[in-house]
Order: structure tokens, then sequence, then C-alpha cells
């Protein structure tokens, strides 16, 4: 069966290692994956615990349809208290690690306590075991996953690691799998390195059952056709994410130099084009992309890196690497303002090896950069580096020194924003673009106030996918919008086809927070739903291919019921762990640059534009309303009732 | 359970444009149908200028600004927000006097 995937509760401490089933009720509260995985981190997590200390809970999760007859059913979600922010984290990776542990029988990994020395867990065929690390620890994620391969003589094995930067406790540390699929943002790396936890390697040759095998096979087709005959897949396919960033940049819609200014100018070296243009040459091929498990639409480049004087310096030529994807673009160009196309495979080369999120290493840098132009920091913290904007030397250099900790600077960096800005003092604080302690994407969202809502509001920080209403940008009719937006529960209210406006989208940031919940608990990728286009899945398609596939017979509406309990269950949890609204380390608030610095660069319409803070918080006032929230972001008693978590505190355990 | 009912998402694919791009100006988001194979097109509407690229033969995009005007319109822009300041500055010194 598909529902006989069970959950493994290993205890690194004591060794003991409990094997349960996952109760049917509580699959049709929260279906599996994020959802799942947020119930299982408020039961197994002590409140209030140290993030690197043995009471810190870090849950693997695989999605409910992982390895099954759906599109990309290939994601797995880690999460964990964040060591970063001390709220939830919580990230999401793809590749193939998620269909292998289902085959191994199981659908949630819990790992608990502390081992004395590097370990790391083997899953499989219905069986888990707690392995030596000592001949992984210090290697790098491919070479980690390469050895424990030859280890266990299988190459086969598919493996969630964590690479040197989690061994050093960088705070922003991610789990990886494969070559560059990363469950970034939320700090799973450097919980695994504070637990000498290696990884979780599975390998497994059980069948799941698919409930309506012909109807499932007959919807997929149709499912497929969906995906695929989409503008936006068929763009990804021949150019991969950057080409959200190259869109983006077009228009002046991210972020550079520190947040000073919202276009990279010249940028024509890293747009998209250029990037395919290197991957088709340096891998010698006209197929150069490459996908997830089950996935059509193939939205990763493969490349090597060119022989160029700084790629030479730092011993990288030829390295072979793929992606990159578009926040590697942010993180490594737009930010710190490089135009150099080394600059950026050899980054986003770095930081996959290293095991570190590529957004959060890219902001900070950036941040110190503007510390050291305004004269906060000098050649003395930096080592004699040079840290102006557009030195690509000095943002490779500094990657090797945060995931170190080799330098004052590196080493105060890896402790992020908040915890770096308390010991360089001055007004270091005031200049860091965060929101919950996580410092921003690259993007810039002063012109669309949804997408500034959405980081505001984003379950782990400053984000783009929790709920991102990116197709806000196509200026869609609004009965379109009003279809999408209604469906499945009634929406009445107003709606703007101007992304400009306030009006209505503290609506379209609700739906969309669920439907994107509802994608990480069935364990699909997020860019084969409704994120980056109207005619892409969404619930009404979902109930149908979770029936075929699954068995369970669930309305729209039930979906989006699992979506809501499950963002509840996060908001909970990040309460517990001292969310306050307004507070400004772990709030939900803007910072402040959003409200008093307008747009300087990009289309004549970007121009000037700042968020109103009144209307802003007008719309954050609405989305709690929409959300059964109280005027604080609380839920109510009513709606803790509504969606059966009254007990959720009381009842610590019902697995 | 049924499954020829087209979805919501489904059945919108019928409202698809091919072969345009949308004016990345954002508040324009004028459509732009260029030539078979053009690398540049001005948006009728703003008159911002776009470097396109074919995704394929049927799918252009755009590929960034073409960076000279997109700077013109933008300091043209900017220059206006000042000057609108300016007489905001000069209306509210008249309204205090």
């Amino acid at each position: 069966m598909s529902l006989d995937r069970k959950v493994a509760i290993v205890d690194l401490t004591t060794g003991k290692i409990d094997i349960k089933a996952i109760p049917l009720a509580v699959r049709k509260q929260f279906l599996g994956g994020r959802g799942l995985a947020a119930y299982l981190l408020y039961n197994y997590s002590k409140p209030g615990c140290d993030p690197l200390g043995p009471d810190n809970a870090v849950i693997f999760s695989a999605g409910i349809l992982g390895g099954m007859l759906a599109s990309a059913s290939a994601r797995t979600d880690v999460m964990t208290k964040n060591p970063l922010t001390g709220l939830l984290g919580s990230g999401n990776f793809g590749g193939f690690f998620a269909p292998e542990l289902r085959y191994a029988g199981f659908d949630h990994i819990v790992v608990i306590g502390k081992a004395a020395k590097p370990v790391y867990i083997f899953v499989h065929d219905g069986e888990v075991e707690i392995k030596d690390a000592k001949n992984l620890w210090g290697k790098t994620v491919t070479e980690a996953q390469w050895a424990v391969r030859e280890e266990l003589g299988d190459p086969d094995v598919k493996c969630a690691v964590c690479g040197p930067a989690a061994e050093k406790l960088v705070r922003y540390a991610n789990v990886m799998t494969g070559i560059k699929n990363a469950n970034g943002r939320g700090g799973g790396g450097c919980t695994m390195g504070s637990k000498n936890l290696k990884m979780v390697a599975a390998r497994g040759t059980m069948d799941i059952k698919i409930a309506h095998p012909h109807e499932a096979l007959e919807f997929d087709k149709r499912f497929i056709e969906q995906i695929t005959s989409a503008k936006v897949n068929q763009t990804m396919g021949v150019l991969g994410t950057p080409f959200i960033w190259g869109a983006t940049n077009s228009w002046g819609g991210i972020r550079t130099n520190n947040f000073q200014f919202n276009q990279l100018l010249n940028a024509d070296p890293i747009e998209p084009e250029e990037i395919d243009e290197w991957s088709k040459e340096s891998m010698g091929s006209e197929y150069n992309m490459s996908a997830c498990f089950g996935c059509q639409v193939h939205c990763r480049a493969k490349y090597k890196i060119p022989d160029t004087p700084l790629a030479r310096k730092y011993g990288l030529v030829g390295k072979y690497d793929e992606g990159p994807e578009y926040t590697s673009q942010g993180a490594f160009n737009g930010e710190p303002g490089c135009t150099g196309l080394d600059t950026l495979l050899m980054g986003n080369h770095l930081v996959d090896q290293y095991g570190v999120d590529n957004l959060e290493i890219g902001s900070t840098i950036s941040w110190a950069m503007e510390l050291y132009e305004k004269g906060i920091l000098t050649t003395k913290e930096t080592d004699g580096l040079d840290l102006r904007f557009g030195n690509d030397d000095a943002v490779i250099a500094m990657i090797h020194h945060i995931c170190k900790r080799d330098t004052w600077l590196g080493d105060v960096l890896a402790e992020g924003g908040i915890r770096a800005s308390e010991k360089i003092g001055k007004d270091s604080f005031k200049l860091l673009i965060h929101m919950k302690g996580m410092q921003n994407l690259h993007s810039d969202e002063r012109a669309t106030p949804a997408l500034a809502l959405n980081l505001a509001l984003a379950s782990r920080g400053s984000d783009h996918l929790r709920s991102r209403p990116a197709i806000d940008l196509y200026h869609l009719p609004v009965d379109v919008m009003r279809r999408i937006y209604s469906s499945p529960v009634a929406y009445d209210g107003p709606l703007s086809s101007d992304h400009t406006e306030y009006i209505g989208k503290p609506w379209q940031v609700a739906w969309h927070e669920n439907c994107y919940m509802a994608v990480d608990c069935l364990g699909i990728c997020k860019y084969h739903t409704t994120f980056l286009g109207a005619t892409l899945p969404n619930f009404e398609d979902w109930a149908k291919v979770l029936y075929y596939n699954v068995g369970l017979e669930m309305t729209p509406k039930d979906i989006w019921d699992v979506a809501e309990r499950s963002n509840m269950v996060e908001r909970l949890f990040n309460i517990r762990e001292g969310m306050k609204k307004d507070d400004p380390f772990k709030g939900e608030i803007l910072a402040e640059r959003y409200f008093t610095e307008p747009c300087k660069r990009g289309a004549p319409d970007v121009i000037g534009k700042k968020i109103d803070k009144p209307k802003f918080l007008e719309m954050r006032a609405l989305f709690y309303k929409y959300k059964g929230l109280d005027e604080n972001g609380v839920p109510t008693p009513e709606s803790l009732k509504k969606y059966g978590l009254e007990n959720l505190d009381k009842e610590p355990l019902r697995i | 359970m049924a499954d020829d009912k087209l979805s919501t998402a489904e059945s919108l694919r019928s409202t698809r444009s091919y072969g345009q791009v949308r004016c990345m100006n954002p508040s324009c988001a004028g459509r732009i149908t260029p030539a078979p194979g053009q690398t540049q097109a001005k948006c009728p509407k703003c008159g911002s200028e776009w470097r396109i690229f074919w995704i394929n033969a049927g799918l252009p995009r755009v590929k960034g600004p073409v960076w000279e005007t997109s700077q013109r319109l933008a300091n043209e822009r900017l220059d206006q927000i000042a000057a609108e300041a300016g007489k905001n500055e000069e209306l509210a010194k008249k309204e205090v006097k």
C-alpha cells in the first residue's frame, strides 16, 4: 500500500530506534511532507530548546505522493528549530531521496538527541541502523555521498547529507542531496552537524502499490500535458530557473548592493541565455538539462566552471555542477553587484560542496560589503580583503572564510546577520535586510505589495516559497483571477490585477500560502503549480491525483483544510518559540528600508516605489482575519477547534 | 471519481496567448507581438524597449532591457519625481505661510 509507510524515531543519544505506523486519522489531517513534518516537529522538539542542543529535533519528511505517478513527486521537507532564527526551520529539496526513502518503507525519520561521535543513519527495506561516520566526516557533499555508496557497496543509495559548513556549525548550513539539490533556508544542516549526524542514507526495493493504477496512468498523462504545455515550463526547460531572475532584473525587481538598488545594470554576461550557451559549450552537448525524479520539465543546466584567472586562483577550473539556479544569480551577482559568469558558477559550486544556503551567504556578504563601504567594517576586520561591491574575488573569498570560519569576519558572519550585528555594532543592524532573523532573498518587493506581505508573514522568515503570488505580475484579467482565487473556497472580496496595488492582496497571499503548503504536503514541485502560471495544477487537480495514486478520497476543500491546519501548526510553533508580530527580530514586519527608501532603478513605473506602511499593516490585519487569527496573529480558540488543534499542547503524541 | 470535467487551471489553458510578450514595465504590461526572429521590440504603449529571445519558433521572451533606453526612461522618471517633490515642497511652504 502507499499509506503503510512508517515513521522512525531515532534517538542519537541512546541509540534507541522506534518504528511506528502513521494512523490514518493523522494522515488525513496532514497528508505528508511539510504538513506532517510540522506536526512531528511540534511534538518532538522541546519548547524553548537550544536549536543546537539535543532537545531539538530534525525531521526528514517525504510527501505523500513521493515516488508515485504524479509529476515530480520528488520532494523532501526537512524541518527543525532553525539555529539561525530560533523559529521554524524548514527546507525542501527535490532529487531522488524522497522516493528512495519511501521504497525503503518510510515516510518520515525523526532524529533527536546527539551522538557522541559522527554517525549516519542507514534506512533500507523496513530497517533503520545507526552507523559510524568516521570516514565521512569532513567530506564535501558529493564526496560523502560517493564514499557511503562505496562503503555500502550500492551505487543506488540516496542521501540527505550535510557538508563541511554544517560540521563547522554555520547557522545557515543546508541539508543536500545529489550534486546540487539543496534543502536551504531552514538550517537543517546545522542541526545535523550539532547532532554529529552526517547523513541519512536510504535504499529501498519495497513496492508502493498504486490505488487505482490504470486511472492513475490515464490521469497522469493529462497532468503531465497540463504541466509541460505551460509556456513557463517550456521556458524553464530551456533556460532553467535563471529565466526568472532575468525577467525580474529586466523590470527592476531584484535587489542589488544590499538593497540600495533594484536592478543589476548591464547584466548581459549572466543572463539566462548566456548561462545556457556556456552550459552547452562546456558539456559539449545540446542536451544540457537534468531533472529530479519523475519530472518532465528538466529545469537544471549542467555545466563546468570556465578557465578564467579567478577560477584558476581558486583551483576550480573545469569542476562540474548543476544549476545555477536564479537564487545563485541573486546571491553572487545581484546582491554583491558582480557581473562575472565565472563568479556565479564558482559561487554556486562552492555552496553546493560546502552545503550552505546560497541566499543567506550571498545576502550576508553583500550586507558586509555595505558595512565596509560605509566604514563600519575596515580592512582590520576583513583581514585586508577589499569588500567593495563588484569585487568578484572578495565574494569567492568570503564564501570560503564563512564556511571554514577561518577569519574573524568569516566566523562572525557564519553566525548570521543578527548575531553578527551584535558583534560588529555601530549601525550595522539598521542595514540588515531580514525578516524573522533570516536575510532577504535577492528580490525587491517595494513595487509588489503582495510579495512584500508574503515575505513578512512567511513561517520560516523572509521567503519566496511560502506564499508568493507571482502570477500577480502577469496582469491577468480580474475574471480569471476570480476563478483561481475563488476555488476551492468562495471569495467575493476585491481583487486587483495591478501588482502595485494593495487591494485584494491579503486574500491572494492567504490563498497561495495554502496552495504552497498543499504542494509541500503532497511532495510535488512548486514549479508545477499556480506558483508560476494560472494554467498549472492546483487543488482540483490534486484531489484527483491523490485519489488515483493513494486512494484517499478528498475534496479540493479537504486538501485546502489540510494546508490551513498545517500552516496553523507552523504558526503555533513560532508563537511557542517567541514570535511576536512587531518584534524587530522575530516579528512579521518588513525591514524599515522597505518603507523609507524608494526604488531608484528599473522600468519607469518602478522608479520611486516603496511600501506604504499603514497600507501594509492593513493588509497584514486582513490576512490575519482571513486565516482565523486574532489581531496579534495568534490562532483564535474557534480556529483551533475548527482544525482539531485545540489539544496540540496537551496531546503531544498521537502517533 | 469522475475525471472528465476540466479543472479551473486546465480550462484556463484556452486563454493563453502565443507569440506575444508582455511589456516588462510593470504598470504597463502591454502586449508586444515581435515579428518571428525579431531580437528587439518596443512597447507601443509606454515606449520601453526590450531585447527578445526565442525559446522556440512560437515562444518569445524578454531577454532584458535595451539598457540605454531603460536608463534614459528611468532617469526621466526620476527627474519627474524630483520635480513633483519640489512642487509639493513649494506648495507645503505656501500652506505654512
